[in-house]
């Protein structure tokens, strides 16, 4: 009786360590597999990442400088110290905000010769109506018609007068050409080409072009040949007008 | 006195059912349902990070349109978070990490839900950004609403999977077997 009792406890015993050890065993076999996993796991991360950061090059907007574009209306002195080009759609709320927050002090700058200011607008948001597209259009026929002056005043009206991209109905063409008479062009002039719609080919080219530039969203706005970036768009504004004022 | 890491038949029930209990039972219709939720959600997240890779910018951007986070950390996070997606989606999809990754799942998501509310409370304009693309869209408060509730979807999927981690299909099984059994003899005597 003693004897199968002690052999009982011995076999218990053993039992006992053998389980201790296995599970020992295990819980380092479980750790090493966790460490391989989250090894693979980083490697995979990070390599996104690398490959993400370096396609993202900052030089990928590779527009030309203020008054070199051929889809844009420029003012201000070509030999002005600093450069701007701002892409823009005339439907685009933040182009609005970003309008309004530096019009009156952008011109001052250009006028007193600090900066020569490309306006390059094109057609973005084309999803979401053709407004993008008339209203494009419709500037490069004052454009062509009327010169900078008055392109640069419609341009200014645009924006004035901007619609909500929730609207049910947007400007129509006549309402486009009345602002463009509004800002000084001869109604003879330019009624045929707004109320056509005739640019409408070169706005394809201008959005193209944009888009090989590398632009990607607007406004998009390159002081002295570099992207600026900003939290929103006044932060990009006062970028803009702490650096050319 | 053998360590088996395959029971032999007859005296491993105990046992069995002590290391399952561990991780979940894996019979019954919920490591199916579990299964479903890892494809769907695990789908999910590789999609929506694939559909980014080529597009690092639009990425960047989608996040800066949130207009919450200082534009120091912006472009760090728009390059990380489809890295994070893509791992976090092929975890899902091979069963691995189960747990964990949910809970990450869970807490992304939650996140998301948050940013997006926030942009819709400030009335601000913008594609989610979530599979790519940026920038305001035609019906935001629309898409807005549908946005929250696809989310919350996801959501609930994942804070399944952290409650019922074992699924069909997983290679956490496999990777991480049940306690193996030591044959109590002194259940025989």
């Amino acid at each position: 009786m003693a004897k199968k009792q002690n052999t009982s406890n011995e076999r218990a015993a053993r039992a006992a360590a053998a389980l201790a050890a296995q599970q020992k065993a295990e819980k380092r076999r479980n750790l090493i597999t966790v460490v391989s996993v989250v090894a693979v796991l980083v490697l995979v991360i990070g390599g996104v990442y690398v490959y993400l950061t370096n396609l993202d090059d900052p030089a990928d907007v590779a527009a030309a400088g203020a008054g070199e574009g051929t889809y844009g209306v420029t003012i201000g002195d070509d030999d002005a110290p600093h450069s701007l080009v701002i892409y823009e759609d005339f439907l685009c709320p933040y182009c609005g905000e970003f309008e309004s927050a530096t019009r009156t002090k952008l011109e001052k700058a250009a006028n007193a010769g600090n900066v020569q200011i490309e306006y390059r607008p094109f057609n973005l948001l084309s999803s979401i109506s053709d407004y993008s597209e008339r209203s494009a259009s419709a500037f490069f026929v004052v454009l062509d018609k009327e010169g900078p002056t008055v392109a640069k005043k419609f341009h200014d009206i645009l924006y004035e007068n901007q619609p909500s991209e929730d609207s049910e109905t947007f400007p129509d063409n006549q309402q486009l050409l009345d602002w463009a008479v509004e800002a000084g062009a001869d109604e003879d002039t330019v009624s045929d080409g707004i109320l056509n719609e005739s640019k409408k080919a070169f706005v394809a080219k201008a959005t193209t072009a944009a888009t090989d530039a590398g632009v990607q969203g607007t406004p998009t706005v390159i002081l002295d040949g570099e992207q600026v970036s900003g939290s929103s768009v006044d932060d990009i504004a006062q970028t803009v007008i702490d650096t050319v004022s | 006195m053998t360590v088996l890491h395959s029971p032999a038949p007859g005296h491993d029930e105990r046992s069995r059912r002590g290391a399952r209990a561990l991780l979940g039972r894996l019979d019954g219709p919920a490591p199916w349902i579990g299964l479903g939720a890892r494809l769907v959600v695990g789908g999910v997240w590789v999609v929506a990070a694939l559909l980014k890779l080529p597009d690092p910018q639009g990425s960047v951007q989608a996040v800066r349109n949130y207009q919450v986070l200082p534009e120091s950390v912006v472009p760090m996070l728009g390059h990380l978070l489809p890295a994070v997606e893509l791992a976090l989606g092929l975890l899902l999809l091979l069963g691995l990490l189960t747990r964990q990754a949910a809970v990450v799942s869970a807490v992304l998501l939650a996140v998301f839900v948050v940013a997006i509310a926030q942009v819709w409370a400030r009335g601000i304009n913008t594609n989610c950004g979530c599979f790519g693309g940026e920038g305001p869209v035609a019906h935001p408060q629309l898409a807005y609403f549908t946005e929250i509730l696809r989310d919350l979807g996801l959501l609930a999927l994942s804070v399944w999977l952290v409650v019922r981690p074992r699924t069909r299909l997983a290679l956490d099984p496999v990777l991480f077997p049940a306690t193996a059994v030591v044959p109590d003899e002194s259940e025989e005597g």
